[in-house]
């Protein structure tokens, strides 16, 4: 088990911040995101596979048509083919060359010579280089013509062979068209989805609708706030267990309400009664004392050395009975602080000036800082500075043989801790619990207020002391302060 | 007249292509008198075609013409090396440079008149022929068929185009097509194409006359092939019955035995 005590009062570290899309933050956005997502996949797929399948199609009815075509021009110019008849075979590449998707179509005979050619100035040329077989698709990127080969047979003996050119053209417009008919099927079906997601989306948000603003209104104080049972459905249900919950809660709301009001009065009875007590504690000594010295200052048998002696003592306890209230003064009247953004190093170093002049530790403290680069943040002076002037004199007090005080500022990401550490005796652990509370003091001088002075402070700027100690080794007191913000 | 026109530069163009594809290209061109269809002919012939190829050593390219008139026409423009036609064209060739060196190896050569078993002419004679008679020739160039036949017609006294309607068909197959649809109630053609006609068509038709023979058709070559060429061109042929698969191309070819040597003497007495 640890032997140090620990009185911490800590900020929850802030949540990790994730970045994503706005709308995804809302059930509404990932409804119809969703939605949309699955029509776009769904009909791209769709798209992609007639897309594919009609280019298949196509390509094999051109390479079917394609053949057709050319058996057909093999059948119709093999007689002239034989006999040279270059009137016939003209009229058939003529007549070949009516089709809008023939790119060309030649009639070459046995010996390579074109017989008849749809191209200009090609009938009685060497067909030059020309494919071995027909085409099959899918063709070369750069090649728009389907090369087809049909040979001339007589039996099983070529006489001459028919080449033909089909343009792509036709077949690259009719994939164009169908891919272009797929994505304005996809994009309607993004926006019927869309809306019918939106449409979705309103009747099941609807009722979490109104249920987040009846929670904002409950969080904001207003546990009267309800919301309307619109269906039965689990919308509806929740809606009903939510009001259910809000009534409980205004019930126990009110319970607690009439419980705090008893416990703050009563709170506030006995501490005005401890606080009387302790008052009338504390004078009383100093009072008796008084009274004592004041009936010993009346008796004129008293020597003059006893005289004098007295007169000190009234002197002194007039002194105690003052301290005692101004202190209790200083607690009960604390001024509203006035938070203003500025260097806190000057601040601490003045501070430390100020009690290092104190001839009761003179010399046998020895001070050590520890600032951030960036020492500004949000605190009022004065206020601040009766905080640091306690906390040292408590941290010196504890080192009475002297001792080493560390002061350290350290710059967090929207805070500046405040940290004091001492080597002195530290705080038995029995008493921990009761340091803070007014008027307790483990020394013989002191009032007892001056924590709760500290902590009254701390918390107008929204913040609360952290004490760790360990018996024999010293203790550490921090806190933290808002940072200047940047804007 | 435009169609004539673009017939004539059509021809003019065949011609020239012709030409330069001789020029251009190392193959022989077989010229063939169209007898039969094209492709017919291409059946028959181009078996010959490559066993001529291999036996000299250079491609043998089977051609011929949609009619007779435009085989001589590219025959007059030598467009051919090698010919083969009937005796009567032989002889018109001559003059354009072309000589005899092989001829068929077969029967006589000989036209016949060939009607159908069930048609009304039975016999041929001057006398007994019945009134508007229907003759069928495949082509006034056909020497067998047309020249040869009308010849004997006219020896029997026969006057055709007095006495017969007169009809050309193109082919020897169109002919005999013509007389077995009815067309025509007798048709002039040679043995060779009657046999070449199916089984159905054949049982049909019946030869009642057949003109007395003259000297088989030739095979003829340019006269500005090298001599050794032409005489492998003769060995070849001569000797095509006894090559390895010869038999099979004399069948392709619808002859009995092949070719045998001949000589230009032969074909001085044929008369047209």
């Amino acid at each position: 088990m640890n032997d140090s005590a620990t009185l911490s009062v800590n900020p929850a570290p802030p949540a990790r911040e994730r970045w994503a899309l706005p709308v995804w933050h809302t059930l509404r956005g990932r409804l119809i995101i969703s939605v949309a997502l699955v029509h776009v996949v769904l009909m791209g797929l769709f798209t992609w596979e007639a897309v594919d399948r009609q280019s298949q199609e196509l390509r094999q009815e051109m390479v079917n048509q394609g053949r057709s075509l050319a058996s057909l021009m093999v059948v119709a110019s093999t007689n002239a083919l034989l006999a040279e008849d270059l009137a016939s075979l003209a009229e058939v590449t003529r007549r070949v060359a009516e089709r809008e998707d023939v790119a060309y179509g030649e009639i070459v005979d046995v010996r390579g010579f074109v017989m008849a050619s749809t191209r200009e100035g090609r009938v009685g040329r060497p067909a030059g280089p020309v494919i071995e077989s027909s085409e099959l698709f899918p063709l070369a990127e750069s090649d728009s013509v389907l090369d087809l080969r049909e040979a001339v047979l007589i039996g099983d003996t070529e006489v001459g062979f028919v080449l033909l050119g089909l343009s792509t053209g036709n077949l690259e417009r009719a994939l164009a068209a169908t891919r272009n008919r797929g994505i304005q099927y996809i994009l309607l079906a993004l926006v019927i989805g869309s809306v019918a997601a939106w449409l979705l989306s309103v009747t099941v948000t609807r009722n979490l609708h109104e249920l987040t603003l009846a929670a904002k209104q409950i969080g904001d104080g207003d546990l009267g706030a309800r919301v309307r049972v619109r269906s039965q459905d689990e919308a509806g249900t929740l809606a009903l267990g939510f009001n259910l919950m809000a009534a409980s809660l205004q019930r126990n709301s009110r319970e607690i309400e009439r419980e705090h009001r008893k416990r703050t009065e009563a709170e506030r009875l006995a501490c005005v009664g401890e606080m009387a007590a302790s008052i009338a504690h504390e004078i009383r000594n100093p009072m008796v004392a008084l009274i004592n010295s004041a009936k010993l200052l009346g008796d004129p048998k008293l020597e003059a050395e006893d005289h004098a002696e007295v007169a000190h003592i009234v002197e002194t306890e007039s002194s105690r009975l003052q301290r005692i209230l101004d202190d209790f003064l200083t607690f009960s009247r604390l001024p509203t602080a006035r938070i203003v953004s500025a260097d806190l190093e000057p601040l601490v170093t003045e501070t430390i000036g100020l009690v290092r002049q104190d001839p009761r530790y003179a010399g046998r403290i020895a001070f050590e800082c520890r600032y951030a680069e960036n020492n500004r943040c949000r605190f009022d002076p004065d206020l601040i500075r009766q905080v640091l002037i306690n906390l040292f004199l408590n941290a010196m007090q504890a080192m009475p043989a002297g001792g080493r005080l560390m002061i350290r500022l350290q710059r967090g990401e929207r805070r500046m801790g405040v940290s004091i550490v001492d080597n002195g005796s530290g705080i038995p652990e029995r008493i921990m619990s009761q340091i803070s509370r007014p008027f307790f003091t483990g020394r013989k001088d002191g009032t007892g207020l001056g924590l709760s002075v500290v902590q009254r402070i701390l918390a107008q700027h929204g913040t609360a002391l952290s004490i760790t100690s360990q018996e024999g080794a010293g203790t550490e007191v921090s806190f933290d302060l808002e940072l200047e913000s940047d804007g | 007249m435009r169609r004539a026109c673009i017939r004539a530069v059509l021809l003019w163009l065949s011609w020239v292509t012709a030409a330069a594809a001789v020029q251009e290209s190392g193959h022989l061109r077989f010229g063939v008198l169209p007898l039969q269809s094209p492709t017919k002919l291409a059946g028959m012939f181009l078996p010959l075609s490559g066993y001529l190829g291999e036996a000299l050593g250079r491609p043998v390219q089977f051609v011929t013409s949609s009619s007779f008139s435009s085989f001589m026409e590219k025959v007059a423009h030598r467009q051919y090396d090698i010919i083969y036609l009937n005796p009567m064209l032989y002889g018109r060739s001559r003059p354009y440079g072309y000589r005899v060196i092989a001829k068929v190896a077969s029967e006589p050569f000989t036209g016949i008149l060939v009607v159908r078993r069930d048609g009304r002419l039975r016999s041929l004679g001057a006398e007994n022929l019945p009134a508007d008679l229907r003759i069928g020739f495949p082509d006034p160039g056909a020497f067998a068929a047309t020249v040869m036949v009308r010849k004997y017609l006219q020896s029997l006294g026969i006057d055709v185009e007095r006495q017969m309607q007169m009809q050309y068909f193109g082919s020897q197959d169109s002919a005999i097509l013509a007389l077995y649809n009815g067309l025509v109630d007798v048709t002039g053609t040679w043995r060779p194409s009657l046999r070449s006609m199916p089984p159905l068509i054949r049982d049909q038709l019946e030869i009642i006359a057949e003109t007395p023979p003259q000297p088989q058709m030739p095979i003829a070559v340019r006269d500005d092939l090298p001599p050794q060429q032409i005489e492998r061109l003769r060995q070849a042929l001569v000797g095509l019955a006894a090559a390895p698969g010869g038999q099979s191309i004399i069948r392709q070819l619808g002859f009995k035995r092949g070719f045998e040597a001949a000589s230009d003497d032969e074909y001085l007495e044929v008369s047209e």
